[in-house]
């Protein structure tokens, strides 16, 4: 018999009563406002989103402008409120997101295994609150110190940088980032057991091979499933990439290294500044607000669902 | 034998392998501290100072700190660590007096406050009374306070009876006291609803360590230092109900660590002590030898005024204000239900499909974006409930529904730590499942309900998106008196700063110096959780 059967053996009696029923109910509402957020999130998004495309418009009711769903996702101009397509900002976010993840991947997973591995206990407890500083600054300074002092440092190296560029914004987003892939990188290899630690150890294995051969290996799962939440992470990015990614929407070619160096408009960076355009309630460009949310809320989503599949299914049990 | 005493044998590789980690591990940390070492310099401008006032305070406050410290360090790290408890203490509590003057300065008068402190207190001091007397079941009681409450805050019949129609019969307690004509001054008042309040804490703070004769000692110091603040005052040049506030909020938490440290470690007083005397001693000398001190984009001059045209006279102060209403509907918004459905998920939910789905509900929401539920408050709160656009509590509530699976997140792991012993011995003792909630669980996991709170509200104080697109206004002039007006934020102030106003003059002193503000903000706020943590952790 588990403790939660005993405990509802024990409660039973007083279940039914107001004192206990007021508290129950509470605190289920609490919980049920989370439920209710996510229903407002998808209705509201697929409601508004559903007005600005013409496939769509008729099944909602909606007899406005509207745009064609292949143009928006095929097009590569993004020239509100003439030209709607997402392809210039998503090619912008893809650039970001890569390099983020250049930065991010290596001295996160490097992090983890220093700190689950190497370092002592007085260490971690050092280490750990500085590392969640990085992830506790404002997005928007990120976006501040890329323009103003790691600009400047890629104009020295490569001078045809833009004011505004992708690699800065990289970079900063990465950095953000870290504290997100470590943690759950190191959550996953702490998980670990010990004893395989020692059967590597007893086959005569140095610290190292133990480190990279049994430990990363044996916590692949949770290593990847951080990795995913945190490149969704930095497709979600606003404040960061609005400030010192540029705001010209620009197709840039995302297998083309030289992109970085020019200044794009990224999804998220598109909607902050549609929303400071002048836009006419209910108009073309407010929908389209609506729509780029929707992309952006179904890629995260699909990220986070993914990420939590691969660390369920992909677990090593012990 | 552990395993760290295993795998010597490891050689080159292996080193260069750990140090690469290490370096790993670094690089974040020390990029993020190189850019925030240069946004400070550019803020403070520290090289435009004389050399004797860098050398003045090198000598009176640099070196005596660093003496004392590598002499702690040494000898007494126990005491190096509660000394910096104190001087930490002590920054945090000014930054919060800071914004308690703020607030009672510009946004709440003092008269408002009495009332409203009399308006809870009534009620509080009838409802003790009835249940000492009538000892009444809890729905009686949950009635009985409610309505209480209500006649208290909002008169009888109040705004539902003015919807229905019927006639005001009476006025709330703070109609009642706003209606007083002849009235004691603004110090008097605050010496009655703020400085007896914190001296009731105070107070059994201190019993809780000695005796009920310690709490009334407390309780009269606070009352004490109230008064002898605002007498005083005048002759340090500022106003009474500030310098109250003042020393207050500072003195009073501060007061009761020194005292507490001085119980039992005194030499962890050593650093403080050095600190805040070398910081007077310093002050004093360079104004009597005539240095002059840098030329910060950061003084008092930012700290107080408006935004303008111009960089040199821009300022923060609508958007601290802005800020700190925003953190106060927040909080009121998010923390109670964020708590709820810890308590829910945790506590009560029974294992099925519904409990499943809020439980993924709840990850998936903590990864949408923040700009995302700018659109879903622009959406529903100001295009669907039809609010007007940037206002205080639109800010709050889309800012609150950020933060909610952070602080159910934080808050179940804390609930879940608290041992099942405890609730096991709990209902072996006949109590219920509410009691054991409120008795046992809650009381148990407050502390780390508490951090995550203020982790998650470092967060809500830091994003600019949900307000951006929830239309607050770039720049305000003046603070929100009320929760329906407009209101700006500290980041978006630097924001707008950064991008709409983006010229050089602005590159240079507004943003960095809001850059600055902001920061020390949010440190604060994260060594404090982080403070607040460890001390849980160790006490367990």
């Amino acid at each position: 018999m588990s403790t939660d059967d005993i405990t509802d053996e024990l409660t039973r009696n007083v279940e039914g009563t107001t004192q206990e029923r007021l508290p129950r109910l509470f605190f289920f509402i609490c919980a049920a406002v989370s439920v209710v957020t996510t229903v407002s999130i998808v209705v509201l998004l697929a409601t508004e989103a559903a007005r600005f495309f013409s496939v769509t418009a008729p099944l909602v009711g909606f007899a406005g402008e509207t745009v064609d769903a292949a143009d928006f996702f095929l097009k590569t101009a993004w020239q509100p409120p003439e030209q709607f397509g997402v392809l210039a900002l998503v090619s912008a976010t893809i650039l970001i997101t890569v390099g983020s993840a250049v930065v991010a991947i290596p001295l996160g997973v490097g992090t983890a295994i220093y700190l689950s591995e190497y370092a002592t206990p007085a260490a971690r407890s050092r280490l750990k609150p500085a590392l969640e500083i990085l992830a506790g600054i404002p997005t928007v300074v990120y976006g501040f110190f890329a323009v103003i002092y790691i600009t400047p440092v890629i104009q020295g190296v490569f001078p045809q940088t833009g004011a505004f560029n992708l690699a800065s914004a990289s970079i900063v987003v990465g950095i953000m980032i870290i504290p997100m892939v470590a943690s759950i990188s190191e959550d996953a290899m702490s998980a670990v057991p010990e004893d395989l630690r020692q059967a590597g150890y007893g086959m005569g294995a140095t610290k190292f091979d133990v480190a990279t051969g049994v430990v990363v290996p044996a916590a692949l799962s949770g290593i990847v499933s951080s990795f995913i939440l945190a490149l969704s992470r930095a497709i979600g990015e606003t404040m960061a990439v609005t400030v010192a990614a540029g705001s010209q929407a620009q197709y840039l070619n995302v297998l083309n290294p030289a992109s970085y160096l020019e200044g794009a408009l990224p999804m998220t960076a598109a909607m902050i500044k549609l929303l400071l355009s002048d836009i006419t309630g209910g108009g073309l460009a407010y929908r389209s607000l609506y729509a780029i949310g929707i992309t952006l809320f179904a890629i995260t989503l699909a990220m986070n669902v993914i990420s939590d599949f691969i660390a369920q299914r992909y677990r090593e049990e012990y | 034998m552990s395993t760290h005493d295993f795998g010597q044998v490891s050689r080159t590789v292996g080193t260069v392998f750990r140090y690469a980690l290490l370096a790993a591990t670094l690089v974040g940390v020390v990029a993020l501290g190189i850019l925030l070492l240069f946004v400070a310099v550019d803020a403070i401008q520290p090289l435009t100072a004389d050399p004797g006032w860098h050398l003045t305070f090198f000598l009176s406050f640099v070196l005596p700190t660093l003496v004392v410290s590598g002499y702690l360090y040494r000898r007494a790290p126990d005491s190096l660590r509660a000394g910096g408890a104190i001087v930490g203490l002590l920054a945090v509590t000014t930054m919060f007096a800071g914004g308690v003057v703020l607030i009672f300065v510009d946004i709440v008068s003092p008269i408002t406050w009495f009332g409203f402190v009399l308006a809870l207190a009534l009620p509080a001091g009838v409802l003790a009374l009835v249940s000492r007397t009538l000892s009444p079941g809890m729905g009686t009681s949950v009635g009985l306070s409610a309505a209480l409450l209500y006649i208290s805050l909002a008169g009888v019949p109040g705004p539902v009876g003015g919807i229905v129609g019927l006639a005001p019969i009476a006025p709330s307690v703070i109609a009642l006291v706003g209606s007083i004509p002849v009235l004691p001054v603004d110090w008097m008042l605050l010496v009655v609803s703020v400085s007896l309040p914190v001296g009731l804490l105070a107070g059994s703070y201190v019993a809780s360590y000695t005796d009920r004769r310690g709490g009334i000692v407390a309780l009269g110091l606070t009352v004490a230092l109230g008064v002898a603040a605002s007498l005083a005052a005048p002759s340090l040049g500022i106003s009474a109900g500030p310098s109250l506030l003042l020393a207050t909020v500072v003195g009073v938490p501060t007061g009761l660590a020194v005292w507490r440290s001085w119980e039992t470690n005194r030499l962890a007083l050593a650093l403080p002590a050095v600190v805040v005397g070398g910081a007077f001693v310093g002050a004093f000398a360079v104004e009597a030898l005539g240095f002059a001190g840098p030329q910060s984009w950061v003084d008092w001059q930012f700290l107080t005024s408006a935004h303008s045209r111009i960089a040199e006279d821009a300022g923060l102060y609508p958007a601290i204000g802005g800020s700190i209403l925003l953190m106060g509907a927040v909080i009121v918004l998010s923390f109670p239900f964020g708590v709820g459905a810890a308590i829910y998920m945790e506590e009560y939910a029974p294992d099925n499909r519904l409990t499943r789905l809020i439980d993924v509900n709840i990850s998936n929401l903590a990864g949408v974006p923040s700009v995302v539920y700018g659109l879903l408050g622009l959406g529903v709160f100001v295009r669907f409930a039809g609010q007007p656009t940037g206002t205080v509590l639109v800010g709050g509530a889309t800012l609150s529904l950020l933060i909610l699976p952070i602080i159910i997140i934080s808050s179940r792991e804390a609930i879940r730590s608290v041992p099942e012993e405890m609730r096991q011995a709990s209902y072996g003792m006949g109590a219920t499942r509410w009691q054991t909630v409120k008795n046992v669980v809650l009381p148990r996991a407050f502390p780390g309900v508490l951090t995550g709170t203020i982790l998650a509200l470092g967060r809500a104080i830091g994003e600019t998106a949900p307000l951006i697109m929830i239309g607050a206004p770039d720049v305000v002039f003046s603070l929100p008196a009320e929760l329906s007006a407009k209101v700006s934020a500290m980041p978006l102030q630097v924001y707008a700063w950064a991008t709409l106003y983006g010229s050089p003059a602005f590159y240079q002193k507004a943003v960095p110096a809001g850059v600055v503000v902001l920061v020390s903000v949010l440190l604060a706020m994260n060594s404090l959780a982080i403070v607040l943590r460890n001390r849980y952790q160790n006490e367990q």
